[in-house]
């Protein structure tokens, strides 16, 4: 189950300190997207907007990625 | 209600049938048989190389025919400038991808390839394709180009989608298959996203890159391969200019990527074999890379089951090299 938009574990997520890992190129993408971002602004209007991408990615692809869904929390 | 076309090679009289009969398709063939085509629900890309049943070849009197599933909702073309990549997502379906083909070496190829990753809808409006290229012995000589066949359009500077609308129970899925892996060297890091490169940091000292490959005597066909969260993602070398000290790239590094040179590969049919071998359903498209071809002595040899295009560039959200890129459209129920 994708865990709700304000949960904590999307900023971990974004921000990299929960780490997901993946064999799958297009979510290693995303994170990596993250990443980079967020490194180059931390700020909490940004770490909105990425946490917002992310859980739609999740939402949006919910049936191919199970397995990494189930290691958000 | 002629037969559909099967994903392969396919003669210019069979292309212009299909066409006539409406069918929508994603084709890449050289520009001698592109321009032969009718104007309909297509665009394409010129390229001469293909892996096919056989194994790859080369061919200039053939096109290859990528065909839109008659489940898709909508279809639609579009070209786009330099400057108008964001509209690209904008224009993409909700619920569908797109494909796109850029010609090598253009203004549109680089700004794609920067541009992408920090647009809205990246990701989420999956984009899969490749980059337009010509004969190796004709590069200088011929322009790679991209046809709108809705408009009859020819375009060197532009990019051409064909934006696809999928049903709620079909998902896009994009993968990538990767025959290279990052070597145990230095991690070198940038410190802007460019396609050509002086200074960098290796093991985090100031470098210059140029000067590191002479001095350590890296074969620069095997590509430089970041690391994005455990998945890798190359960037080869165009050129090496010792007397300019810098390094030209097919795809923009960038800052914020670990890369390290790949690990090298010697049997490159067989490692993409063995990299597919576990493999189910054959996917939807799927090209490979030119480099590929031409180091691992690709013609004849047979990659896997997977047929497409041979390109100078492939794109699987982003801009990548040497990757063997392929598109499912998954039924998820």
């Amino acid at each position: 189950m994708i865990p709700d938009i304000h949960h904590p574990v999307w900023t971990q997520i974004v921000s990299g300190k929960k780490p997901l890992p993946s064999t799958r190129a297009t979510l290693n993408l995303l994170i990596q997207s993250n990443k980079m971002s967020y490194q180059r602004d931390p700020s909490p209007a940004n770490v909105d907007e990425l946490v917002a991408k992310t859980h739609k990615f999740f939402t949006q692809y919910e049936a191919l990625f199970a397995a990494e869904i189930a290691k958000i929390l | 209600m002629p037969t559909a076309l099967n994903t392969t090679l396919h003669s210019i009289p069979v292309v212009q049938a299909a066409i006539a009969d409406g069918e929508s398709l994603f084709l890449a063939g050289s520009r001698q048989a592109l321009s032969r085509l009718p104007r309909g629900h297509w665009i394409g890309g010129t390229i001469s190389y293909f892996m096919t049943e056989e194994g790859g070849q080369l061919s200039e009197d053939r096109i290859f025919v990528t065909r839109i599933p008659e489940f898709a909702r909508s279809v639609s073309t579009a070209d786009y400038g330099p400057g108008q990549i964001a509209r690209i997502y904008q224009d993409a379906p909700e619920n569908g991808f797109t494909y796109l083909v850029v010609p090598a070496s253009s203004e549109v190829h680089k700004a794609f390839a920067q541009q992408a990753p920090d647009c809205d809808g990246f990701l989420l409006r999956p984009v899969v394709g490749w980059v337009a290229g010509v004969r190796v012995d004709r590069i200088g000589y011929e322009s790679p180009a991209v046809f709108n066949g809705k408009t009859g359009a020819v375009l060197e500077d532009r990019c051409a989608a064909l934006h696809v609308a999928l049903p709620p129970n079909r998902l896009a899925d994009i993968d990538i298959v990767n025959i290279f892996e990052s070597g145990a060297g230095d991690v070198i890091r940038f410190v802007q996203p460019s396609f050509r490169v002086t200074r960098c940091l290796i093991a985090g000292k100031p470098a210059n890159l140029a000067d590191y490959i002479s001095a350590h005597g890296i074969h620069t066909q095997f590509p430089l391969v970041g690391d994005y969260n455990g998945s890798s993602i190359n960037v080869s070398f165009q050129n090496v200019d010792p007397i300019a000290h810098a390094v030209d790239f097919y795809a923009p590094v960038f800052p914020g990527v670990d890369y390290r040179f790949a690990k090298p590969v010697n049997d490159y049919a067989g490692a993409f074999t063995r990299q597919m071998a576990e493999d189910g359903p054959d996917p939807d498209f799927a090209c490979n890379c030119i480099l590929n071809y031409l180091y691992g002595n690709l013609e004849g040899k047979k990659t896997g089951r997977v047929t497409g295009p041979i390109t100078f560039g492939e794109i699987a959200h982003q801009l990548l090299n040497q990757t063997l890129v392929r598109l499912y459209l998954r039924d998820i129920g």
